[in-house]
Formats: C-alpha cells, structure tokens, sequence
C-alpha cells in the first residue's frame, strides 16, 4: 500500500470522474470532519498571532505577529509544565503499556472464568473518567481516604500520607489513576495481537527447548511489532490528551506541580481567558501532535507489510 | 452548600467610603462616629446602623410591588426574557427553595404575558459559561453575578448601560458600595440586588475540649492560629477551615480578610482611597498573614491537610460532624446545618443536633490593621444587544429588573443569605421576619462596616482566583518560601497590570 | 481461544499471583466507592474511616433514583439524556462509518490514502482545544444547547477507529463472494448491503459499543455546550453533584456507580465481539 497511488495515475482528473460514486461513501464521514475539524483549526491558528486581554472584547484583539508563542516558549512555567507533560505522558504510557501486555500474556490461555477476567479488568476503562477522578480523589482524600488511613492503620506511617497536596507526589498520583484507567485498554489490543502469533511456532520451539523467555522474544514479541506500536502511539497520544482526570483531581495544583500542557490551556483559555496565547500553546501542542501522527500513519501503514495475513 | 461568598465580591468604593457613606451596621463602638456621617440612603439613618436600629426600622414601610412595577413596565407588557443565576441549589436550605418558586410564581402573576425563560447556574461554572456563552453571542438578556464579575463584561462592551433610574428608583436607595461595583469609566452597567459579609463560625464544644472560653472567638488572627492548634492537639480534630484551591471562588473570600488584617492586600483596596495601582501582596502585613497560613497548614498541622485541593463546600461535612473547630461562613450556614440536621437519622441525628446547639457566630478576627471581611453581593446586568441569543427585550427585561431588584423582593431573595440590596427592603415586614426567624443574622450584618471590595478592574478575577490562591500554595506546599511566594505573586500581578 | 502450551509450573504461579493482584489493583477502588456509597455522610466524614459501614444505608441510591424528589428527577433527567445523546451518536457512527470504512478498503479512487489518514488524524487533536472555536461553530449552526451539537462533536470522535476497525474487517472478507452476488445481478449497493454488512457484524457491533462508550462519558464537551439543567449528561452531572451539593462523598460515590452501570454492563455483555473485531480486523489487518 502506498500513499502515491494516486500521484503516479497519469490523468487524476479522469479517474476522479470516473470514481465519482466511491466518493459518496465516504461523503458522510468526511463531512462531519471538516465541520468539526477543519473550522477549529483554522480558528485557533487565526488566533494564535492575537493578544486578547481580559479587558477587550474579542473583535478589539490586537494582532501581535508571532509574539505569543516567543512568550511561551521564553517562559519558565512552559519549562515546568512541559517537564511535567513528558513525566506523565511517559510513565502513563510506560506503565499502563506494561501492565496491559503482562495481562494479556497472563490471559492468553483458556481457563475457567478467563473472559469474566478479562471483563472485570476491563471496567476502569470504560467507566467515565469524571467517575474515576472522583473516586480516586477519595481513595487519596487527604483528610479522610481510605489509602491513608490503611497506611497508618498498618503501621507504614504514623499519619495519613499527603497525596494529592503535596507538590512531590501529586503528579505520580495522578498517574497511577491515569493507568488503572487504560492499562486494559493495552490489555485488549494486545490480547487481540497474540492471537495473530502462529501456535505451530510456538510448539515447534518447544520442542526445540526453548524456555518461556526465549519463545516470548524470538515468536511472540516479533508478532507483536506492529500492534506494539499503535498501541503505544494511541495510548501517547491519549495521554498527551487527556484532561478529565488531573483537571478534576488537581486542576494543575497544588503549586502548579500537576499542571501539563492541556490542563495549562484551558486554563489560560477559561479562567485567565487569554484566548490569543491559548490559541498559541494549542498550535504548539498541535505540532507536537502531527509529529506523533506521522508515526502513527507510519505505523499503521508498515504493519501491513510486516504482518501478512 | 453553594457558599455564598460568591455573591461576594467586590465594589470600587474604598472601605471609608463604604463605611461612611453606607454599611456601617453595628459595631458603632468600634468605629469613629466621624466617618460614618454621611448621605442617609433612602432616607435611613446610617450613621445610627446598629442591630437594635435595624429592628426598629423594620416592618414599617407597607410595600405595593406590582404597583410600583406598574409605573416602570405595564402590567400587560407581552415579552420573552432570558435570565441566567445562581439560584438555590439541593444544598441550599429548604426555605430558599421555597422562596424561588414563589418569586416566580409571582413574578409570573404581575406580568402575566412576559415568559421567562430562566437557567439555574452552578456557580463554580457560571463564569465560564457566561464568558462563552458573550463570546458566542449566546449570552442571556439578562443575569444576576456576583458582584466581581460585571466589570470584566462591562469593560468587554457586552453589558448595557444600567442604572437603578432606569427601572425606577433613586440611586440613594442602594449602597454607595454597592453602586460603585457596577461602574466601569464612569458609566453604570447593573443594579444591586443583594449585599453581605460573612462571619466566624465556631464549635463550642470543640473550644470547650481544647480548654479554649467556648463563647468567645478567637480576637485576632494571631489567637486563631493559636486556637486552631490548641484544637489540634487537644481533641485530634482540625481547628480552621482553611480553604486554598484555585479557581474556587471561596478562596479569596477567606484568605482577604486575613492578608487586609495584617495590612496587606492584593492592591490598596483596603485603603481610604484606592487607586487600584500598587501592589500590596509582598508588603509586610501580605506576608505576615501568609506566614500565619503556612504557621497553622505546614508548622502546627492544625487544619485540613486537603485545603489545597478543598473548597468550603467541603469544609460542611466535617463541620456538621463535629470534626472542625472553625469557618469562616454565610449566615445561612445556620440554616442549612438545621436542615442537615433535621434530615439524619440515628447516632448522626444526636451528632448533628450536638454541633447545632454548639453553633456560634462572631466577628472575624482583627489584626494589628483592622477588622475586615469581603464586602460581598450580587448585581443584575443586561447583555448588550449584539452578545445576546436571540433579540434583546428590553421592556421584558426592565420588567424582571423592576420586579426583583425592589424592596420586597431584593429582601426576601437574599433570606437566609444576604440583606435586600434596595435599602428600603431594610424596612419592610419581611426583614422584621427574618430577623426574628434567622439566628445570627445580626452578627453577620453587624460585619457591614469592616466589608472591603476586591478591586473593581477587569483583572481582579485573575488575581483572586488565580494569583492569590496560587501564592498560597506556592507557599503551603514549601515550593516557595512564604517570602518568595509573596514577591512572585506581586511580580505577577504588576505583570498582569501593565501588559495592558 | 486457542489452547496454548506453556512451560513452567513457576510461571503459572506467577501469573496467578500477578493476575489477582491486577484484579484487586482494579476492584478495589470500586469496592470502597459501594462502600462509601452505603454510609451516612457523617459516617463518610470520619478519621480513621469506618471500614464497613456501620449503619449500612441506601438513602443515596433512593434520593438518586426516586422521581418523587428533586435531585432524583435531575439524576434520571441526566440519564435519559446520557442514554439519548449515546443512542444517536452511535446509531449515526454506524452509518457513517461502515459505508467509508467499505470504500476505503474496496474501492481505488484517487486520494483514498490521504483520505484514510487525514480521518485517522482526527485522534490527534485534543479536545480541549478545540472547545472554543466548536463553541463558536455550534454557535453560528444555532445548535448551541442542544444536544445535536454534541452528537455532532462526539461522532468525529469515534470515527477514526471505528473506520479503521471496520476497514480491518472489510479487508478480510473475500471480494469473490460480493463478486458472485453481482454476477447474480445484484447491485453494488445491494452485494454490500446483502452480503457484506452481516459478514461484519461483529466489526460493527465492536463499533457501536466504542462510540456509546464515548459518547456516555464525555464531559468537556457537555460540559461546554450545554447550559440548560434539562438537557446535562451524567458526567457534567455528577460534577455537579460534586460542587453544588456540598461534598457529599456517599451520594457521589451512589451516583459514579450508577452512571458506571450501563456502560459496564454493557461491555460485559458485549466484550467478544470487541476483541473479535480487534483481533480479525485491526491488529490482523
């Protein structure tokens, strides 16, 4: 499959007309897209070049060239909430990876019960992320969770561990909240690649003396190559996204020690409504973003020569 | 319950003026008689503003609102009009509800042919969803803030000009305070609706544990520091309801009057004159008060550990259960514990009974500068034409105004929470009824006179809700020094001021 | 499933124990929010906690189920629309998505690869950024405050896999078998709609399941566009919950479990055909 199919047709224009039906099918989705899509994009980078204080309204915006994205990319807090953004996007992605490849390798295998499992894992995933912040929240509730009272219950400390007010452990808080929410989401997909690894070569290396760590690296994980990567970009990409979670847990805090790139934006944007450098920083994330998707499209696309069949 | 502080807010006139001009309930001991000789609103005496006046002058006035209404805006007026606020909610007390389905009932019997079509925000949300809905176009004809937030749309251009003439009644029948917070470069851009300040509440049982006098407050903010530890260590519980989340309107509300006692401020608001133009929050009485914080959250761990991550919201359950000492609260607290009260059962009911019959109510701590609270309230605005959904009925909306900003209903709307903000409201047979109804309100209201607005410039959301809180923390947390914290906070807010 | 053979008893034991820790790691939490769900709020605001509550009450469950009071009409006002607003969204995700999905795994028009990326890029937007600019957009649609502009948000977030999912599956069935449907003198259309679409049920269900679960959860958006009390969903609601009605820790744990119900009840219900269709479609491809 190639992405200059296309290209290389000597008259577009012609297989266009006569193609002019398949478009149809895809009329529908495409539409809605560049609704949703196209309009916001152009709105944001429109606004990224204006500074919109609080006192004027938007129609007297100033324009103020590329002033805004100089000013973040300058600013000492962007540093912060970058090194923050890279900590949870990493160890999100890293662990709720780890956990979900470990369950699906732990899954692969017929026993009683194994799909009620697999459901029961599944449920952090698909309840809501407002439900999740919530319950967590209590779970770490300084004053009155649970986790800090069996904590010192069972004699590990002597008061109730400070979780989410506490500027050295907010954040890895939040990131364990943030994996229990899509470990299983790792789980599946790679439950799903598994099955695609061949069970001869699986026996044939047995029989070869092979040991479980041997058969894992030189059979499965190769199988694995190509759901590995959209896994990880999708989760990546979901991390570098996700708001629901630190937004109601934190909103940032305290002192900022939680605050990543999109908790930043909407903050700049709804309650310093500054919607010129919010604009700037979405543009910024966007870039960041598209990268991210050229991999993701490298990926889909090589996986189809890697995996046959 | 939805802490009412964000009625509070802020108003341009400087504490004397307020003082002098207007709100000088109670307390005339402590406040020279010379500054508060001034103007006589609605032709009351405020220079004599004392609990025992107040009940004097109420229910002697006879009021005929639809009468009054009918000078404004005929009574058959046909019209449609589109009202956001922030009503009473499932925590509100029962009575709050009961009096909003009565103002629209009667709303709805005076101008039989105007339908409203009414939202009922929550107030954590509300400023957002205003700030979208004017960008959008798709603001409501008209709504009812708290007082801090109008400045910001009126410097926008998305508020209509309004003043209390438009609808029929003299400017000398709101507080000066009050009418000040609506203007922005001298125009007026809204009508009081209700004005307040809050006071200290207390458990006297808890007091009476940690060997504290279980009738009297704390005097000054150094003895509450003092008081909250002695809690502490006494009893196990927390002492203070210190709250320190950002964004969370409550926060400014609690720590203001703290930093305004010790001296210090965002701005100068708290001086005679302001000018909205220095910078208060790394002066010596800023960090005097912050030092006080960081004293009762890091050194003596004598308040919720979870105040960084809390609202007041979540200051109530704890206080209900007898598990915090102190708050700073609405007089309507009173009420809702009542109604709590009254709604658990078994071992929670003896509980909650307990902490009712314990309740108290005094003045907010002094400190070495003064006395202070947030002078807070709500104002009602009318959208400008070209941000509203929909085409702007003027007369409808005059019509809404008229109705709820006069005496009967700027009184009974404000009931457990606040005082009417039409003056002559002060003498009607309803507040004679809450003042005989309503625990406390007196000492809530004889907090007039200390009631200091937040700064009325289109910024001064950013830096209550956003600077203040974040100085807090930045301290509390240890990632600053309380000094450090301070000068950052200030440096911010010049930042803020001069980028344009 | 197949069975597969493994080696070590150590092994076994080790998934053993890594999988019931991985299931109290997820039960646990859930556990102490029924907990907490069934205490008094007072019992919910004690240091230390009650382990086991006490006096086990359901009040929460009744106050938020129970139409005859107010905060239970809101409750299930909230859950008809979660349950509407899924409902279309999925519904119209279904038929948007399975005919591109076919086209682009069928048909050779030009810029069909572009197309086909250019739609998967769609996750790479964060959605809060584009709160704004849709809010202007609904805005000028006059869709602002209903509940189409979130069926119309929500659909472009589901689209992306659910294209990709389907097209994993149209791309294993054979196209001989529409072929020989158009010899029989079907349509196109007809082959698809006869032959193909029951071949891809399970894709398509997985689909559906994906979007409602989108849609039932998604808070920024509602949060947004929506104003009016009648038309929230459930997670703008239980935040509501959350910071109108005091901190009532039982009642919001009584209502995260609630909202939860559904969705969970649903994916369990419906789990095989989700990991059928990863499994045949996407990562097979």
């Amino acid at each position: 499959m190639s992405v200059s199919t296309a290209a290389r047709e000597p008259n577009v224009f012609a297989r266009i007309v006569r193609h002019r039906a398949d478009y149809l099918y895809i009329a529908p989705a495409l539409g809605v897209m560049l609704l949703v899509i196209g309009y916001p994009i152009y709105d944001t980078i429109y606004l990224s070049f204006f500074n919109t204080p609080p006192s004027l309204a938007m129609a007297d915006k100033i324009f103020v060239g590329t002033d805004n994205y100089v000013r973040i990319l300058t600013s000492e807090a962007f540093l912060d909430v970058t090194i923050n953004t890279l900590i949870w996007t990493a160890f999100s992605t890293f662990f709720a990876f780890a956990l979900g490849l470990g369950a699906a390798l732990a899954l692969d295998r017929q026993f009683v019960g194994r799909g009620l499992l697999r459901g029961i894992l599944l449920i952090p995933y698909v309840i809501s992320a407002v439900a999740a912040a919530y319950i967590w929240r209590w779970l770490y509730h300084s004053d009155f969770g649970v986790i800090g009272a069996l904590a010192v219950a069972s004699g590990i400390t002597d008061r109730p561990i400070n979780f989410l007010d506490n500027v050295d452990t907010s954040l890895p808080s939040l990131i364990v909240v943030n994996v229990w929410k899509e470990f299983s989401f790792a789980m599946i997909m790679m439950l799903a690649g598994l099955q695609t690894v061949p069970e001869q070569l699986h026996r044939a290396a047995q029989v070869d003396g092979a040991g479980v760590f041997q058969r894992f690296w030189h059979i499965t994980m190769p199988h694995l190559k190509g759901v590995t990567l959209v896994t990880v970009l999708l989760l990546l990409v979901a991390n570098l996204n996700s708001f629901t979670i630190p937004w109601i847990m934190t909103a940032g805090g305290p002192a900022g020690s939680s605050d990543i790139w999109i908790t930043a934006i909407y903050q700049l944007a709804f309650e310093r409504i500054r919607f010129g450098v919010a604009s700037a920083y979405s543009v910024i994330l966007f870039v960041v973003m598209m990268s991210m998707g050229y991999f993701y499209v490298r990926a889909l696309t090589g996986k189809d020569e890697a995996t046959p069949g | 319950m939805a802490t009412f502080d964000e009625f509070g807010g802020l108003s341009s006139l400087g504490r004397r003026r307020l003082l002098g001009a207007a709100a000088a309930v109670g307390m005339a001991a402590s406040m020279p008689g010379a500054a508060r000789a001034a103007t006589a609103p609605a032709g009351l005496d405020t220079s004599n503003w004392t609990p025992e006046y107040i009940a004097s002058i109420a229910g002697t006035m006879e009021i005929d609102t639809a009468a009054e209404c009918a000078k404004v805006v005929p009574l058959n007026t046909k019209g449609r009009v589109t009202y956001w606020y922030v009503g009473p909610n499932q925590a509100s007390p029962q009575i709050d509800h009961r009096i909003d389905a009565e103002f629209w009932a009667a709303f709805a019997k005076t101008y039989p042919n105007i339908t409203v079509e009414k939202q009922n925000l929550d107030y954590n949300q509300m400023l957002n969803k205003v700030r979208t809905a004017a960008l959008g176009n798709a603001a409501p004809m008209v709504a009812k803030f708290p007082i801090l937030w109008g400045v910001e749309f009126a410097a926008k251009g998305q508020l209509m000009p309004l003043k209390p003439e438009d609808v029929g009644f003299g400017s000398d029948e709101f507080w000066p305070g009050a009418l000040k917070s609506v203007m922005w470069n001298g125009k007026s851009y809204g009508i009081p609706t209700n004005n307040e300040t809050m006071g200290l509440i207390w458990n006297a049982a808890l007091f009476q544990a940690a060997g504290l006098d279980p009738e009297k407050p704390p005097a000054t903010w150094d003895d509450l520091v003092l008081y909250s530890k002695a809690i502490k260590d006494k009893t196990g519980k927390n002492g203070y309801g210190l709250v320190a989340r950002t964004n969370a309107g409550n926060t400014p509300f609690r720590f203001m009057p703290q930093l305004w006692a010790y001296g210090g401020g965002a701005l100068d608001e708290a001086e005679a004159r302001p000018g909205y133009k220095s910078v208060y929050l790394n002066n010596a009485g800023s960090k005097a008060a912050l030092q006080a914080s960081f004293d009762m959250y890091v050194r003596d761990r004598s308040v919720p550990v979870s105040a960084l991550t809390n609202t007041q919201n979540e200051n109530q359950d704890p206080f209900i259960s007898g598990q915090l000492g102190m708050m700073i609260s609405h007089p309507s607290e009173y009420a809702f514990m009542l109604d709590r009260a009254s709604k658990a059962t078994g071992d929670d009911k003896k509980t909650a009974e307990m902490v009712v019959a314990n309740m108290r109510y005094g003045l907010v701590p002094k400190g070495p500068a003064r006395r202070a609270i947030v002078f807070g309230g709500s104002n009602a605005h009318v959208f400008d034409a070209k941000v509203v959904d929909g085409k702007l009925d003027m007369e409808a909306a005059r019509a809404l105004l008229a109705f709820s900003t006069g005496p009967e209903w700027s009184t009974k709307i404000a009931w457990t929470n606040s005082n009417p903000g039409n003056l002559r409201g002060f003498r009607t047979k309803w507040m004679k009824e809450r003042l005989e109804t309503i625990k406390f309100l007196n000492v809530t209201t004889s907090m007039l006179p200390s009631g200091i607005p937040f700064p009325v410039i289109p910024e001064s959301g950013e830096i209550m809700n956003i600077i203040v809180p974040d100085m807090l923390q930045n301290a509390l947390t240890k990632k600053m020094s309380v000094a450090a914290a301070a000068d950052d906070a200030a440096r911010k807010v010049k930042a803020l001021l001069t980028s344009l | 499933m197949r069975a597969r053979v493994h080696g070590d008893r150590g092994w076994g034991i080790a998934r053993v124990v890594f999988l019931a820790l991985l299931t109290l790691f997820t039960l646990l939490p859930m556990v102490w929010m029924l907990l907490t769900s069934m205490k008094t709020q007072f019992a919910a605001s004690q240091y230390p906690p009650e382990w086991w509550p006490r006096n086990v009450t359901f009040e929460q469950y009744f106050i938020l189920l129970s139409p005859a009071n107010e905060t239970g009409r809101e409750f299930l006002r909230y859950m008809f629309n979660s349950l509407w607003v899924s409902f279309a969204t999925t519904v119209l995700s279904v038929m948007v998505a399975v005919p591109a999905a076919y086209a682009f795994s069928r048909f050779r028009f030009p810029g069909r690869n572009l197309l086909f990326y250019s739609v998967l890029l769609r996750n790479m937007f964060p959605a809060v950024v584009f709160l704004m600019p849709l809010f202007i957009l609904m805005r000028w649609l006059h869709l602002v405050n209903t509940e189409l502009s979130l069926i119309l948000t929500y659909l472009t977030f589901g689209l992306p896999l659910s294209i990709w999912l389907l097209k994993g599956f149209y791309d294993n069935i054979p196209a001989q078998l529409e072929q020989a449907a158009r010899i029989d003198g079907a349509t196109r259309f007809q082959a698809f709609i006869q032959i193909v679409m029951p071949l891809s049920s399970p894709g398509i269900i997985a689909t559906a399941i994906y979007s409602f679960i989108l849609a039932w959860n998604e808070y920024v958006y509602a949060l947004t566009f929506l104003n009016d009390k009648s038309k929230l969903t459930l997670p703008v609601g239980l935040q509501r919950f959350f910071t109108e009605y005091t901190t009532n820790w039982p009642g919001l744990m009584a209502a995260s479990f609630i909202t939860s119900v559904p969705v969970v009840v649903l994916f369990l219900v419906l789990q095989k055909y989700f990991v059928r269709a990863l499994t045949e479609g996407a990562v097979k491809a």
